[in-house]
């Protein structure tokens, strides 16, 4: 009998593993709009500005706001499908196998029909598997899409789930294999995450060399901060904190305790400034809109630390 | 019972701030039961001061298991696991935060060494606020079928809203568009989208909003932060009228709302007076007047 401690071993290893030797960071959270997509952008175009070539994945694929944030336009689409089963009324024997076997419960045999998908179907291939007459054949279904838009040193590798779909899962995957491919082209490769704790952050940060929290110091920021750190401590995975607006009203105090208590530190402090808002409504990252600013200069302070840490 | 739905596609855009507040001015005339489905960071309880009364594990999930005293090795499983979620080590191991439970592993293992059970991925909480009871949904680290658990904590605050008799459910969701927002948006009669005016905000809204209309519920906008960028405020409020969606409320930018985050009280107990406040109130007057007692204005 494999032992619970060496199966978490194994899962613990293959998460770390990475098929390239590009530095891959990861940028999350836990809660939402706290900035985690303006740090990502910043820090990528900061990297880029000193001559790297930076790969930045948006895996936020519900709402993706890299490409906006960096006044893109995309390009180079591709689609994200998911197998759904195609039902041949030749074939099929009536034999209601596919249905009992679907956990989703998205099979519907009528009284004088062949079965039809009535659910959402989460493209598992389970029916497909245990039917006796070979009548299932694999059809697929768009669930949502990948693009890859260069400029400059920057490639930024974003997608997004079609709305109605519940499958975030496979956008984030097939994201990830996209930017994989590329990856050697790159000095380093900075992967965005969505908020919260859930399969979609944790697979999106798997491989990462260093993960990097963005909160603020209010009482919702600490909460969901203790969250994403309690989940990287799972995962095994290094994180740092940056604390955003580190000037809104709240306790600093608290994100600095949560820091120590799992055993790192706060990064960066990034105080509210003009530039931020102004920047991110025109479609530019601090750095080029306002490079002189206070948070130009904490940006490619950060930006600094990663290259020294992560590609030297 | 009128069920409310509050999402923004966006996070961090003031969700639960602005439903707390809300719900602050309506328990006045109302009987509320408020729900927190953002189970990946669930804060509607620190917003609101909430007391923690009751909390239970919930199994909303379904994985494989893999009894090795059986297993041969065959790793047949690995190819018929469409999610990635079984490694090849010396033997197959099952990553169990992207296993969704589908059995594919077990159709296929020849020596019926996989199992699919019921396995503990979150909590439901419940909480007794100022203002009303308030159900909770908190995902275990790392899981997956947020969707089934958010299914668990509507199904619950519906009980407890029938036991409390009382005439409004109001729902603070996650964000995004995904399996957990779609479990929020089931079943619900009115949908709030809230939002702030920038280009990424407007962008997730209607992301949102497309997502919401395949449940054909009413829905309505609440812009937070008008003032700080009023060409986007603008580009809003043309959206919601060519789309035909009510703005509801515009929400000044006020820093009481974060002092109050601080205070864990909604701002409208906190600062009655501030800017914010007094918007809160009148979007709390429009939700009485168009939503709740009107609703038929509102069914386009």
């Amino acid at each position: 009998m494999i032992s619970e401690k060496l199966m978490h071993t194994k899962i613990i290893t293959t998460f770390h593993h990475k098929e390239f030797s590009t530095p891959l960071i990861g940028i999350t959270g836990g809660k939402g709009g706290v900035g985690k997509t303006t740090v990502a952008v910043n820090i990528a175009c900061s990297i880029a500005a000193k001559g790297y070539r930076v790969a930045m994945v948006d895996a936020d694929v519900d709402a993706p706001n890299a490409a906006i944030l960096m006044g893109l336009k995309l390009e180079l689409p591709e689609t994200v499908s998911s197998m759904i089963p195609i039902f041949d009324n030749a074939r099929c024997v009536r034999c209601a196998k596919c249905i009992a076997v679907c956990r989703r419960n998205a099979i519907l045999m009528p009284i004088d029909s062949i079965p039809m998908l009535i659910g959402e179907c989460n493209g598992c291939e389970a029916c497909t598997l245990v039917c006796p007459s070979e009548a299932i054949t694999k059809g697929s279904k768009p669930v949502g899409r990948t693009w890859m838009t260069t400029a400059g040193n920057i490639t930024l590798y974003t997608g997004e789930l079609l709305t109605g779909s519940e499958e975030s899962s496979f956008v984030v995957t097939a994201l990830r294999e996209r930017a994989a491919k590329d990856a050697e082209n790159f000095d380093i490769i900075i992967v965005d995450t969505a908020p919260g704790t859930h399969c979609n952050v944790i697979n999106a940060l798997r491989g990462v060399d260093m993960a990097y929290a963005v909160t603020e110091p209010t009482p919702l920021g600490a909460h969901d901060l203790e969250l994403i750190m309690k989940a990287m401590g799972i995962f095994e995975i290094k994180t740092r904190i940056i604390l955003n607006r580190s000037d809104l009203p709240g306790r600093p105090v608290e994100i600095h305790n949560i820091a120590s208590t799992h055993h790192t530190f706060v990064m960066e402090s990034i105080p509210m400034h003009e530039s931020i808002e102004k920047s991110y409504a025109e479609g530019k990252p601090v750095i080029s809109a306002f490079p002189e600013s206070p948070t130009a200069n904490i940006f490619l302070k950060i930006a600094d630390s990663i290259i020294k840490e992560h590609i030297r | 019972m009128k069920e409310i739905v509050v999402v923004s596609g966006k996070g961090g855009v003031g969700k639960s701030s602005i439903t707390a507040s809300i719900c602050h001015m309506l328990s006045q005339n109302h009987k509320i039961v408020m729900a927190d489905t953002d189970v990946d960071a669930p804060n509607l309880d620190i917003t609101t001061g909430a007391r923690l009364t009751e909390e239970e594990d919930i199994a909303a999930s379904e994985k494989a298991y893999i009894n090795y005293d059986k297993c041969t090795s065959c790793f047949r499983c690995i190819d018929a696991c469409r999610f990635s979620s079984i490694i090849k080590s010396d033997m197959p191991v099952i990553m169990h935060y992207s296993c969704e439970g589908c059995g594919a592993c077990k159709i296929v293992c020849p020596s019926d060494a996989i199992e699919i059970r019921k396995t503990v991925n979150g909590q439901i909480k419940t909480f007794i606020g100022k203002n009303g009871y308030i159900v909770s949904g908190e995902l275990k680290m790392g899981e997956s079928s947020s969707g089934h658990l958010v299914d668990e904590v509507k199904s619950r605050a519906r009980k407890q809203a029938l036991i409390q008799h009382a005439d409004l459910l109001f729902v603070d969701g996650p964000p995004g568009i995904g399996c957990p927002v779609i479990s929020t948006l089931k079943g619900s009669d009115h949908v709030i989208a809230v939002t702030e005016p920038t280009p990424a905000a407007l962008s997730d809204l209607k992301r949102v909003i497309d997502t919401a209309c395949h449940f054909k519920p009413t829905i309505s906008i609440i812009i937070n932060k008008f003032d700080m960028n009023p060409a986007m405020t603008a580009a809003i409020k043309r959206y919601a009228s060519d789309s035909r969606i009510v703005i509801l409320g515009k929400i000044p930018y006020d820093l009481s709302i974060p002092k109050a985050i601080t205070m864990t009280l909604p701002v409208t107990s906190a600062y009655p007076y501030c800017a914010a406040s007094a918007a809160i109130r009148e979007t709390a007057e429009n939700i009485e007047s168009k939503i709740i007692l009107n609703r038929s204005e509102h069914e386009y």
